[in-house]
Order: structure tokens, then C-alpha cells, then sequence
């Protein structure tokens, strides 16, 4: 597959873009249309400990469970679509693992649709186990062969039914780790921005051809292991290990970064975890999954209602199959899903969805920095200083980064964002490390290469350099 | 309220207007009322030691000054012997960024990089001790087998390390049998496991009755983003650790004589301070 950079933004304006439609559409499953017009829930699990020690277990567990338990909740609940998102368990690496539960989910969608005529479908993120330390291109992991597993588990999912393909891929890990643990922006931005793009480029034109040869469409990623791992850290109000002026600046990079699965053949959408979905929504015009007040289940975060303001796809990040007195627990946050989707499809009807939109950002466009960038004016330009320099990983990181912390220092001088004394400093200090770069690449990387050599794991070859 | 130039569409401002509404009443941002706001220099005035050359040293890892903290250590080991250097200094200089850390001046990038500091200082001090320095005991870490994430056993380890434990940390997605087998040869005073997986912590009580049959009744904590303190202490040998900076706390424990049954016993009174 060929890779084509986003030079520029897809939407005119940043008013253009609303919950449920995207300019590119995504259709697949069974009458799932993402982006078309709708906000789709995204329904996400986990297995009881124990059921992956056998294959059967494990099949019934995601099938005759988890599947059946929330495709009966949406016709008891009148809930006209539903996307369920497998998110491989490690041992789903083997075949005997995971092709029962790919393909028994792709059967039970069919027979709800047939019987019900439930829009269904199913994403299937498989695993990203690699090891920086061990390598991350096939052939270089010797103890586990796990680049080749990785895209051995592709072609499981499309061969067997996956809907849609993504992943949450790990490239720049062994960076980040250090930057997020060091507050350290510039590693951040190597390992994620630079070295995490090249990565992405590369695994994510492989699982285009995987998923076009198997009439699968291949969705996104997200940076779950980089930025995401920033934010919860960061945490809320009693947390702070993580400055969130920091984690607001690594969402923005990371924006560039996820871009890059869309570049190289992917449709969308994306994955829910992916914060920064809102900002490559803006330059790709392609549908993004987004998570927030619906997810406590997993996570507690500082903009759980703002993060819906222009999702197509709207999920629970992920919770563990167990009872609840509403049900089982993925009944019961399917229905909170579904009906969060039903007031945001209820807006579109009524021609108010643009007033519902606002009213999420504006809940917490200032509960911190991490909204404040992803608020979706803020996204558009952090959007445009992407597609302005959409040819180059590095620079474009870099724009990203410099302007999330332009965002925010100013958002903070207007008065209209508040910010901690160490929050400002830390924002500051970012914006002067950044700007302080150089404007090329070469000059970078070769920097780059030299001030983090002796970061555990880190090895060029694992980028191809 | 400033606009930015995106919000304008043909000359107009599209975002619903926020003017005159009072966001206090949506939102309180606790983290700005509540923030501390002495500077590390204040308030580690009255922590740091007395003796001028161990203060100078506690000072090389108070303000992360890894790039000088070498020729510091140097100059205070032909003053003082190294054990005295180590503990009086810098030891000394990290548990006032401990403190710090508690009251929320400090954050984990300081943590993280006082540590370093403190380590190279200790690499130093060490060579000088003869036959070696004794720490307060060996504790064996590990993230469970299939489980790559490992960022909070990492910043664990770092605490432990800091609070003069040896750590001896096995990495990620660690095979069952070959920490059995590292656990027989060190018998350390405790083990650790980490998962962010419901189906990788799954090996934790595998592990914990593998290290029974081997006669080993140490403490096996349980940690990391699907664990909870309910499933750490449904199998025997286990006890739980919710945040890295309890950890260090919970070894003090063990090291007092405290085993699993008793630290389970004692947990909220043990952890109410960390």
C-alpha cells in the first residue's frame, strides 16, 4: 500500500466538523456505517481470569457471553447499531485462540442482524507484543518472533471475520517510557513523533494489504502506549506524577503520529483511546472512535464530555465481563453508551447537534490543559500546523508540539485557562525546549540519536535507520 | 472569552457564545486552590543535614544535580568514611525528596532523577566500602508472562531502590519458570508482580503456590492496572500494592518480620501514610 501525507486539512473550518459525520464515511459488519450520519456505540471487554487457558472457554466467554449479552441489550434497549471491539488477550496470538472467537463473533452478529436487523460489526484489535530490547521487524526477535506473530495475527482476524482491523501499536515505547517517567518533551518527541511515525508507516501498510485481500477494512491506532500512558499518569486533581501541561503536549505529537495509520492505506475509524482522533479527524476528514464519560469503567479522566464533541464512534475503553444488578456488566455499559449515542443522534435530528457539541466542550474545555488543546478549534490548529508541514515526521511533530504549548500559554495569559504555578513552568519550559530545535531533520535525528543512546531498549535498527 | 482565528467562518464566530456564564459552577480545579506553593529550597531547609559536607551531598540529590554529584562524593569521601557519606548524605538528600514528593512540591520527574543522581553517588561511595555495602535486604520484581507493560514496575523499582533495598528487576513478560527459579536462588525477602491484563495476572497465584512447593513463604505482591487488592489476597503468599509509592512502605513491613497473613491484616494502617 502507498503512503500519501496529509499536506492539508480535509474540513474548511473547525465549525465544520460535529459528532456522527465525517467527509469520508466508513462502511462494513453488517449495515454498520461509521461517520454516516450517526454516533455508533463501541462496546469494549474482558475476559474473566482463567477463561484463556482454554480455547473453548475463551470462545464461550466472548461469544455465547459477552456477544450475546449485548446484542440482546440493544434490542431490548431499541438500539439501532452497535460496533464490539475485541481487544485480543495476549494469548490470543495462537490460532487455535483466537480464530473460534473472530469467527463465532462474526456468526452472531450475522443471526442478530438477520433476526433483528441490528446494525452490527465487529473491531478486532490484535495484540502488539513486541519488544523494543528483542526487535520490532520480523527477523529480529529471535526469543519470540513476535513482529512476525503481530502480523500473523492480522491476517487470523481478516481470514475469520474481523470487520474492521486495528491495533495499538507500541512503536517509540522504550522513549517514551523515559520521557513520560523524566518529563523529558524532546524524548517524547523522538520516540513518538519521529521514530513511532516510521514504525506506524511501515506495520500499517502491511495490515492495508492484509485487510484489503480479505475484504476487511483496516481502521486505525492510537498511542495508547505513549500519550495515553502521559494522561494517566497525569491522572486527575490528586494525581500530578505527570504535569498535565506535559500530557496535553504529548497528545498533540501523538496526533501526528496516529495520522500515520490513515496515511498508509487505513479507512478509520480509528481507536477510541486515541485522545487525539479529534485532531486527525480535522486534517483526514476520516471517522474517529472517542471515549470519556462513558468509560469510567476503565479510566477517570478531565474531559469526559468534551472528548464526544465530534466522535462517530463512542465506546466504554474496556470492562471486565462480571454481573451487575442491571445485568452483566458490558449490558449495562452498552446502555450507557447507547444512550449518550441516542442524545447525540437525537441533537442531529433536531438540527441541534452543533449546540450538543459546544455544550460538551464547554463542560470541560477548562477543567484542564488536556481539553484545552483537544477542544476542537484547538485540535483544528493543531491540525493545521500538522498538514503545514505533512511531509515531514519530524517537523511536523515538532508543529504540533509547539503549538499545543502556544495553546496553552496563551490560553492561560487570556485568563481563560487556570493553571498550577508548577503547570506553568513545566509549559514554559516545554515551549522553550521545543523552539529551541532545529528546523531540520537530520540535524534532529542526528541530535536525537546521540542525547538518548544510552535509553534502555533503544536501537535505531528497530526503525529501519 | 478570546476566540481563536479558526473559530471565525465567513467573518462570523460559530461557537455558542460563553459570554457572562460562571464555569465555577460547572467545574472547581482543585488542583490550582489546593497547590502548594513553597519552593523546594523552603521547604527543605529544615530536613537537610547539619553536617556542612553530608548537606552538600544531600543537596547534589535534592536539586538532581547528576552531572556534578560525581566530584561532590569524591571530596566528601576524604572527610568522611563512604557508609556515613551513603546514609548521611545521600540517602539523606532523597528522603527529603521523598517528603517533598508527599507534600507535592516535587513530582515523579524528580523523583526519578534524584534517583539516578543518588545512584551514581552510591556507585562511587560503594567502591570505598570494604567488603561491600549491606542494604536493608533483596527484592525480586517482575511484570507477569505476556504482559509487555511495565512502566509502573519501573518507577516501583525505583522506589524500592531508593528506600536502600537491592532490586533485582527481571523485566517484562517474565516466563513462570524462570522466575520460580530466580525466586529459589535468591530467596529475597519479598517478590513482586505486575499486570495491567486480567488474563496475564492469572499467573500470580500459579506463581505463588509454585514458590510454596518450593518451600519459599515470602510475601508476593500483587500490583498493577487490573489488579485489585481483592485479587492479591485471594491466593496465598499474596498481598497488594496499589501505588509505587507504598511499596517501599509495605518492605519496611516485611523487613519489621510482618509475613503475607500479617500485612494483609495491617494494610490500611500500613498504607495510610504513603
Amino acid at each position: 500500500m502507498s503512503v500519501t501525507r496529509y499536506t492539508k486539512m480535509t474540513y474548511d473550518c473547525a465549525d465544520d466538523m460535529v459528532f456522527g459525520q465525517a467527509k469520508h464515511p466508513v462502511s462494513y459488519g453488517f449495515g454498520l456505517k461509521i461517520g454516516a450520519g450517526r454516533v455508533i456505540p463501541e462496546i469494549n471487554y474482558a475476559p474473566r481470569p482463567g477463561t484463556e487457558k482454554d480455547p473453548e472457554k475463551l470462545r464461550r466467554e466472548y461469544v455465547d457471553y459477552i456477544s450475546k449479552d449485548i446484542l440482546n441489550r440493544a434490542v431490548t434497549a431499541g438500539f439501532p447499531d452497535v460496533q464490539l471491539e475485541t481487544e485480543w488477550v495476549s494469548q490470543m496470538n495462537q490460532e487455535k485462540l483466537c480464530v473460534p472467537v473472530v469467527a463465532g463473533q462474526k456468526a452472531i452478529c450475522e443471526k442478530y442482524h438477520e433476526e433483528y436487523g441490528v446494525n452490527c460489526g465487529t473491531r478486532q484489535t490484535i495484540p502488539d507484543q513486541r519488544e523494543a530490547d528483542n526487535g520490532l521487524r520480523p527477523g529480529m526477535d529471535s526469543l519470540h518472533a513476535y513482529p512476525e506473530k503481530m502480523f500473523q495475527c492480522a491476517e487470523f482476524a481478516c481470514e475469520n471475520g474481523a470487520d474492521n482491523l486495528s491495533i495499538e501499536s507500541v512503536g517509540g515505547k522504550e522513549l517514551s517510557d523515559y520521557a513520560v517517567t523524566n518529563g523529558d518533551i524532546v524524548a517524547f518527541l523522538f520516540g513518538v513523533g519521529y521514530l513511532g511515525s516510521i514504525d506506524m508507516t511501515y506495520i500499517w501498510q502491511e495490515f492495508a494489504n492484509i485487510a484489503k485481500k480479505n475484504r476487511c477494512v483496516a481502521g486505525g491506532d492510537t498511542n495508547c502506549a505513549g500519550a495515553n500512558t502521559s494522561m494517566f499518569m497525569a491522572g486527575g486533581f490528586l494525581d500530578n506524577d505527570v504535569q498535565k501541561t506535559f500530557s496535553a503536549v504529548t497528545r498533540a505529537i501523538a496526533s501526528a503520529r496516529t495520522l500515520a495509520a490513515w496515511e498508509s492505506g487505513a479507512a478509520g475509524p480509528d481507536k477510541d483511546c486515541g485522545y487525539e482522533g479529534i485532531i486527525c479527524k480535522a486534517i483526514a476528514g476520516k471517522p474517529t472512535a472517542q471515549e470519556g464519560k462513558n468509560c469510567q469503567c476503565a479510566h477517570c479522566d478531565l474531559q469526559g464530555n468534551l472528548i464526544a464533541q465530534c466522535c462517530d464512534l463512542w465506546s466504554n475503553e474496556s470492562v471486565e465481563y462480571h454481573p451487575e444488578f442491571g445485568g452483566s456488566s458490558v449490558q449495562c455499559w452498552f446502555g450507557s453508551l447507547g444512550y449518550e449515542c441516542a442524545l447525540m443522534n437525537t441533537a442531529t435530528q433536531l438540527k441541534q447537534e452543533k449546540t450538543l457539541r459546544d455544550l460538551y466542550m464547554y463542560t470541560d474545555r477548562t477543567r484542564g490543559p488536556e481539553g484545552y488543546v483537544l477542544a476542537y478549534d484547538h485540535a483544528y490548529e493543531i491540525g493545521q500546523a500538522i498538514a503545514a508541514n505533512g511531509n515531514d515526521l519530524y517537523l511536523r511533530s515538532r508543529a504540533a508540539g509547539l503549538k499545543a504549548a502556544e495553546i496553552i500559554i496563551n490560553g492561560y495569559k487570556s485568563k481563560e485557562l487556570g493553571l498550577t504555578n508548577k503547570q506553568l513552568d513545566v509549559i514554559n519550559d516545554i515551549y522553550k525546549k521545543i523552539s529551541a530545535l532545529p528546523e531540520d531533520t537530520d540535524k534532529f535525528v542526528e541530535y536525537a540519536a546521540k542525547e538518548y543512546q544510552d535509553v534502555p531498549n533503544f536501537n535505531l535498527k528497530n526503525y529501519g535507520l | 472569552m478570546t476566540m481563536a482565528s479558526s473559530d471565525v467562518k465567513n467573518g462570523e464566530k460559530y461557537m455558542l457564545s460563553a459570554k457572562g456564564a460562571d464555569f465555577s459552577q460547572v467545574l472547581k480545579r482543585y488542583d490550582i486552590d489546593l497547590q502548594q506553593v513553597a519552593t523546594p529550597e523552603q521547604m527543605a531547609k529544615k530536613m537537610l543535614p547539619k553536617d556542612e559536607v553530608f548537606k552538600k551531598v544531600a543537596e547534589e540529590v535534592l536539586y538532581m544535580r547528576f552531572k556534578t554529584v560525581g566530584p561532590v562524593v569524591m571530596e566528601a569521601l576524604k572527610q568522611r568514611n563512604p557508609l556515613d557519606v551513603i546514609n548521611n548524605g545521600l540517602v539523606a538528600g532523597m528522603e527529603v525528596v521523598a517528603k517533598l514528593y508527599a507534600e507535592h512540591v516535587y513530582y515523579l520527574p524528580e523523583i526519578m532523577m534524584a534517583a539516578k543522581t543518588m545512584e551514581i553517588g552510591i556507585a562511587l561511595a560503594e567502591k570505598q566500602v570494604p567488603g561491600g555495602r549491606e542494604t536493608k535486604g533483596t527484592v525480586l520484581m517482575h511484570a507477569a508472562e505476556g504482559d509487555p507493560h511495565d512502566i509502573g514496575k519501573n518507577i516501583a523499582a525505583v522506589m524500592v531502590r531508593s528506600s536502600g533495598y537491592t532490586v533485582v528487576d527481571m523485566g517484562r513478560d517474565v516466563p513462570i519458570v524462570d522466575f520460580v527459579a530466580k525466586a529459589v536462588e535468591l530467596k529475597p525477602l519479598f517478590v513482586s508482580g505486575t499486570a495491567l491484563m486480567t488474563t496475564t495476572m492469572s499467573v500470580f497465584p500459579t506463581e505463588a503456590k509454585l514458590l510454596q512447593e518450593k518451600g519459599l513463604n515470602m510475601p508476593f505482591m500483587g500490583c498493577g492496572g487490573a489488579v485489585n487488592r481483592e485479587y492479591a489476597n485471594s491466593y496465598d503468599l499474596g498481598i497488594y500494592s496499589e501505588k509505587a509509592p507504598q511499596t517501599p512502605v509495605i518492605a519496611d513491613k516485611i523487613r519489621a518480620g510482618y509475613d503475607w497473613k500479617k500485612v494483609r491484616e495491617e494494610w490500611d494502617n500500613i498504607i495510610g501514610g504513603a
